[in-house]
């Protein structure tokens, strides 16, 4: 059987940046222009100054962070995706609780610890579209 | 310090009636909702044009691809109130998370504000045919798209992650929840109405059943079901003269994070703090402590909300409930056990949204849990949802 193809996002005004940034392989989060902090997903205000004309703009991170917490997924309730999967619950090392879900690739749930070091990676799903995933970094 | 509660005691349940708990009905939920209102305004020894007021909270919880639709699958307040031909003084919708607590409150607030004298406040939740949280989207935009498409979607992976971080974190094993569930189970087997009404579950048959997103299998969720439950509301005074004992508010409260998550990411951390918070208020405002509740009906919708709500209540210290649980401390046949899921749950009874949690609140403070009436039964607390984003509402037979 065929795995369906993988659901895109729709870019809006406010993402668009990010997914262009994301097809280039490069992890963005946004930045209030405010503040400086970051946010992620950057709604229409600032939740750090509460700035309600935060101008957020997208800056590149490292896209390095640490597990804390994750779930192998046995039963996807979208199309598109082979299960078995693993998502990790990731914080972005720029900013304390910076938080992002995704999939973890290339690695087996036995090798998850909290506070085990990930770092971004991108997977292509559609011709311009790429959505980050997590893959080990090396511990030495 | 919250200020106290002005109300307490001043607003009591009167009535009830609960319709049955199916996986399909073959009436509409409009229908349903309807039967079992007139049921309970009369049980409250009422008639159809004295209610003035209608509550509820609505949500269709639903992540797949089913349209939600009035009377069909979820019934509003107005609905109701128009189903039974009354203009209503007061009609209202709770809209966050912890329907429950969430409408009991709006019931509470409009009788003592004297904005109505007699509420039905009710809950109809339904069961779409086909997958419940299975979606066919192509494409996912506004929050979703920050989700979807790395595969993070619906609330089994949801609960899936902050129970993981519990685990891993407390070193709590999957043993340990198996004596949730055959609590749970235990006791909706022995409730007539519950859809696992003599159907008990074993530790070998949990532990053994497929697991969805681990650490979540199979019966660590409640099982989607038909159904609709109505309580009646009025004040202290009036309800003296109905005829059955009232049971009485003695305070509330809920609780709504401020940190900003993704969608439906609810990190263990986020649960706990502001759990705390919730449990803080509703003793402040109550002036009722954990120690004085002899029945803490927790939600149980999914198996690790009852850790959660364990530990939020300090019913037993943090990082602690797995080995409270273990060592048969929610055992409610056992004299020094406490009796969090003595009504089944949601896990025992289907899902019911907290409404077992309150229905058994009710029937054991009224006197009217038949041969499952509890001896101590004067003061009871009902939980719905997260204690993030849920809430508790405490009762009293006494005033």
């Amino acid at each position: 059987m065929t795995v369906a193809a993988r659901l895109t996002p729709i870019p809006d005004e406010r993402s668009a940046p990010y997914w262009n940034a994301a097809s280039e392989h490069i992890l963005t989060v946004a930045q209030c222009s405010v503040c400086s902090a970051l946010t992620h997903p950057p709604g229409t205000v600032c939740p750090h100054c509460g700035s309600t004309d935060p101008g957020f703009t997208f800056v590149p991170v490292s896209g390095r962070g640490v597990v804390k917490s994750w779930t192998l997924v046995r039963q996807s309730f979208l199309p598109g995706f082979e299960v078995p999967f693993l998502l990790v619950d990731v914080e972005i090392v720029e900013q304390s609780d910076l938080r992002l879900i995704g999939r973890l690739l290339y690695a087996a749930e036995e090798t998850l610890h909290i506070g085990r070091a990930v770092r971004v990676v991108f997977e292509d799903i559609a011709p311009g579209f790429a959505v980050p995933a997590f893959a080990l970094e090396d511990e030495s | 310090m919250s200020a106290s509660f002005s109300a307490k005691n001043q607003v009591a349940i009167v009535g009830y009636a609960q319709s049955p708990i199916v996986k399909h009905d073959t009436r509409s939920l409009g229908v349903v909702t309807l039967e079992t209102a007139r049921s309970a305004i009369h049980d409250a020894g009422l008639e159809v044009d004295m209610v003035d007021g209608f509550v509820t909270g609505s949500l269709f919880p639903s992540a797949g691809s089913h349209s939600a639709e009035d009377g069909v699958s979820l019934v509003s307040a107005n609905w109701l109130a128009q189903g039974l031909g009354i203009n209503p003084r007061y009609a209202a919708g709770f809209q966050g998370f912890g329907q429950i607590p969430g409408a009991v409150a709006l019931a509470v607030n409009a009788i003592a504000s004297g904005a109505a004298n007699y509420v039905v406040m009710h809950r109809a939740l339904h069961n779409p045919k086909g997958s419940y949280h299975g979606n066919v989207m192509r494409e996912a935009g506004g929050g979703q798209q920050w989700t979807a498409p790395q595969g993070y979607f619906g609330p089994i992976s949801m609960i899936a992650l902050p129970y993981n971080e519990y685990l891993q974190r407390y070193g709590a094993s999957r043993e340990a929840m198996a004596t949730v569930l055959v609590e749970a189970r235990k006791n909706g087997a022995r409730i007539p109405w519950s859809y696992w009404h003599d159907q008990p579950l074993t530790r070998e048959e949990y532990l053994s059943a497929p697991m969805i997103s681990d650490p979540i299998c199979r019966y660590d969720c409640d099982i989607p079901v038909d159904g609709a439950a109505v309580f009646l509301f009025t004040s202290a005074d009036r309800a003296r003269d109905l005829p059955h004992p009232p049971v009485y508010v003695s305070g509330y409260a809920t609780g709504s994070p401020t940190t900003h998550r993704l969608p439906l990411h609810w990190p263990l951390d986020d649960i706990m703090g502001v759990g705390a918070e919730t449990a803080r208020r509703l003793w402040s405002s109550s002036g009722i402590g954990p120690n004085d509740i002899d029945l803490p009906q927790l939600y149980d919708g999914f198996s690790p909300f009852v850790y959660f709500w364990l530990e939020a209540l300090g019913l037993c210290p943090v990082g602690e409930a797995h080995r409270f649980v273990e060592g048969g401390g929610i055992d409610s046949d056992r004299p020094d056990g406490l009796p969090v899921l003595s009504g089944g749950g949601a896990l025992g009874n289907g899902r019911m949204h907290g409404i077992p949690q309150m229905l058994e609140c009710y029937l054991q403070l009224s006197r009217r849990a038949g041969d499952r009436q509890r001896e101590q039964a004067s003061i009871g607390l009902a939980c719905h949802s997260s204690p993030h984003f849920g809430g508790a509402v405490i009762y009293s037979a006494d005033r």
